[in-house]
């Protein structure tokens, strides 16, 4: 425990806590006894100073009033003779060790009805006055001394339980941290361990912790998620290689019995290596599919024209077009270059121009455009055809989707989720939109970050 | 006119090609032992000379010390990478060309090794006719001429005024379609893959599973290949379409 980091920083909170109480007392002693003391000393020194410059009849009178106004009887005043017997006031001898320099100085005074006992702490000024005569002003610091005292007990005694005080409080607290760190880790092992289901548990409060538990608990959702999506993927991949396989092996199965010339065995060879090839196509779209999703082709871009690049897949599947009965038309603007994977991005818009026309019944039409919308290019492919409901747009993207309206359609469905790949891979943006008045599809490429 | 029929495939060899194809030198530095034993049975049944090496080492000391008139390397080998092969070779002012092999996880592909000195680059897993009509396309390449027509049997084509006749017909053909169509020319009696046609005529890198080709080329030969006439414009069954001069 004593190596967490929790308990780490109780400590350091514990040693501010006592530093900052210990500064507290120390404020307070320095306040008692040195303030006030300068204070009630320079109070001595100049009543003392005006006593001493009043007409003669008046200082007797004002060492009277000194003493009648003391309802704390914490004032001292007298007068002595020359030669130091006294005069007036309370005092029955001059303080000891009290030079007579009009200054304050500490010293002790016996009061004498207490017969000794009765002691005090006192600041007293004594000078000589015009006549000769001597004036002694006290004041008794006995309470600020006390004070001190007190304050000083309290350090002393407190100041070790506030110690450690602090630190079981530290401790607890710490323990507090720990076991709900704990209870992550180990809910976070047993998660690991493959139960992908659980959540760590989240309490009431809305504090740092109860924040970071929501937080882990939404990074699992979406582990859990891609897990999920992975584990679909891998079963539609597994289904989608198999098929065609099986295919070929009844095939080659076949030729091996049925044959009877050469010609017919190669016939049926050359069909088993279609399929093979068609299964070859899709795990090569898959691998390569996963290699642009670790984006090390980045590394590699360049600038690019769109424009060229779109003229020429139009160029590309123009008679193809022309073969299915759809209308293909292409309109290209001048726009600016954009940095990226020239191969990549003709691959992306190849395969979107061709699931639009491949998608489009005869006699339908499907236009490739490109131009440029404000500080960026814009690609759009539109057709006629029957279009993709919303709710599948999404699910569109993802490997080896086929929506049931298109499973007669030819070729894996791997198309869309490496355009999906590339784009990401160029930080474009893909729009899948309906046609204007609801007929047909628009895939709107927007290439590059819009402001 | 002779013509070879290789057991393996439906390509047929002109005489004049089976020459060159049989004074023809090759050195593959392969290390994979599958691939390298296909590719040297395939090439072997096809006519060509192969020699094999394994290491990247022997694979650069076997081509300077012997003459070859082509080289296939792949890039991943023990000893000496390919691209390091061909960057030394290419210094030490070696001319042949040289066809690049790589798997799949390669990260800037064709681009660096065709910079590295190649001539051209293809990817595992690939189809040996596809090889085998690189191969050839590099061995039996069109120099650079500066004719302004080409000729190919009754086939004329004027590079100057974009114009095609066949004998006395003049066909009418758009600018893509004379493209394909100059291509298929300069190399008459070669097959070229769908793949090199999207490559070299299209500037298209990957193959997609439309027969976009096959469609350019239907257009194509309905307009060479009237009723009538010799067709020259052949498909070659698994592999692609090749233009041959009528006898």
């Amino acid at each position: 425990m004593f190596r967490t980091s929790t308990f780490r920083l109780t400590v350091i909170f514990s040693a501010t806590f006592a530093l900052s109480t210990l500064l507290l007392f120390a404020f307070i002693y320095w306040q008692t006894t040195v303030v006030e003391t300068e204070r009630v000393n320079a109070a001595l020194v100049r009543d003392a100073d005006a006593i001493a410059n009043a007409p003669p009849l008046e200082i007797l009178r004002s060492v009277t009033i000194r003493l009648a106004a003391d309802f704390h009887r914490v004032t001292y005043a007298s007068l002595f003779t020359v030669n130091g017997h006294p005069l007036a006031g309370n005092l029955d001898r001059l303080p000891e060790g009290v030079p007579l320099d009009g200054r304050a100085h500490r010293t002790n005074i016996v009061m004498p009805e207490s017969g000794g006992s009765n002691r005090e702490v006192v600041m007293v000024v004594a000078r000589r006055l015009a006549n000769g005569q001597l004036l002694v002003l006290g004041r008794s610091i006995d309470s600020l001394d006390n004070l001190r005292a007190v304050v000083m007990r309290a350090l002393e005694e407190g100041g070790t339980p506030m110690v450690l005080l602090s630190l079981l409080a530290g401790a607890i607290l710490s323990r507090r941290a720990q076991r709900q760190i704990k209870s992550v880790h180990l809910a976070a092992e047993r998660i690991m361990r493959g139960n992908l289901q659980e959540r760590l548990p989240v309490r009431g409060n809305a504090d740092d912790f109860g924040r970071l538990t929501n937080s882990v608990n939404h990074l699992l959702d979406e582990i859990e998620r891609l897990v999920e999506e992975a584990k679909n993927t891998t079963d539609n991949i597994a289904h989608d290689l198999r098929t065609p396989l099986t295919r070929v092996r009844s095939r080659l199965e076949r030729a091996r019995e049925t044959a009877q010339t050469r010609a017919e065995l190669e016939e049926m060879v050359d069909r088993a290596i279609v399929s093979l090839d068609q299964t070859l196509r899709i795990i090569t779209a898959l691998l390569r599919i996963s290699q642009l999703e670790d984006g090390r082709r980045r590394a590699a871009f360049s600038m690019v024209d769109l424009k060229t690049i779109v003229q020429e897949i139009g160029d590309l599947y123009e008679p193809f077009a022309e073969e299915n009965d759809v209308r293909f038309s292409i309109e290209a603007q001048d726009i600016t270059a954009v940095l990226g994977d020239p191969d990549l991005l003709s691959e992306a818009i190849a395969n979107i121009v061709d699931n639009a026309i491949k998608f489009t019944p005869a006699g339908g039409w499907v236009r490739l455009s490109v131009e440029q919308n404000g500080r960026i290019p814009a690609i759009t492919v539109t057709d006629s055809g029957p279009g993709i409901p919303s709710e599948e747009r999404e699910a569109v993207m993802r490997r080896l989707y086929r929506s049931d309206k298109s499973r007669h359609i030819d070729g894996c469905g791997l198309g869309l989720s490496l355009v999906d790949a590339i784009i990401k891979l160029h930080d474009f943006r893909l729009v899948i939109k309906d046609g204007d008045a609801g007929i047909g599809c628009v895939f709107q490429l927007t290439c590059g970050r819009s402001q | 006119m002779g013509t070879a029929q290789s057991p393996f495939n439906a390509l047929p060899i002109h005489h004049a090609a089976q020459t060159s194809l049989h004074t023809a030198r090759l050195l593959l530095i392969e290390d994979d032992a599958e691939t390298a034993e296909d590719i040297v049975s395939d090439f072997g049944a096809r006519g060509y000379a192969v020699v094999h090496v394994a290491n990247g080492l022997e694979g650069l000391s076997q081509a300077r010390a012997n003459d070859y008139t082509l080289v296939i390397v792949d890039r991943m080998l023990p000893g000496l990478d390919g691209l390091s092969i061909l960057e030394t070779l290419r210094r030490e002012h070696f001319q042949f060309p040289v066809l690049v092999l790589s798997a799949l996880g390669d990260v800037d592909n064709r681009v660096r090794g065709l910079k590295a000195g190649g001539d051209d680059y293809l990817t595992k897993p690939f189809a040996f006719a596809e090889l085998a009509a690189r191969v050839e396309a590099l061995l039996r390449r069109p120099g650079v001429t500066r004719e302004t027509t080409l000729r190919a049997g009754p086939l004329e084509m004027d590079l100057i005024d974009r114009k095609v006749c066949r004998g006395e017909r003049s066909i009418d053909l758009l600018p893509r379609e004379f493209k394909l169509l100059e291509f298929l020319v300069r190399r008459p009696g070669q097959v070229m893959t769908r793949a090199m046609l999207l490559e070299d005529v299209w500037n298209y890198r990957f193959l997609s599973e439309t027969n976009l080709v096959d469609v350019h080329i239907g257009k194509l030969r309905r307009k060479i290949d009237a009723p009538g006439e010799t067709p020259m414009i052949h498909t070659i069954r698994g592999t692609g379409f090749m233009l041959c001069v009528p006898a």
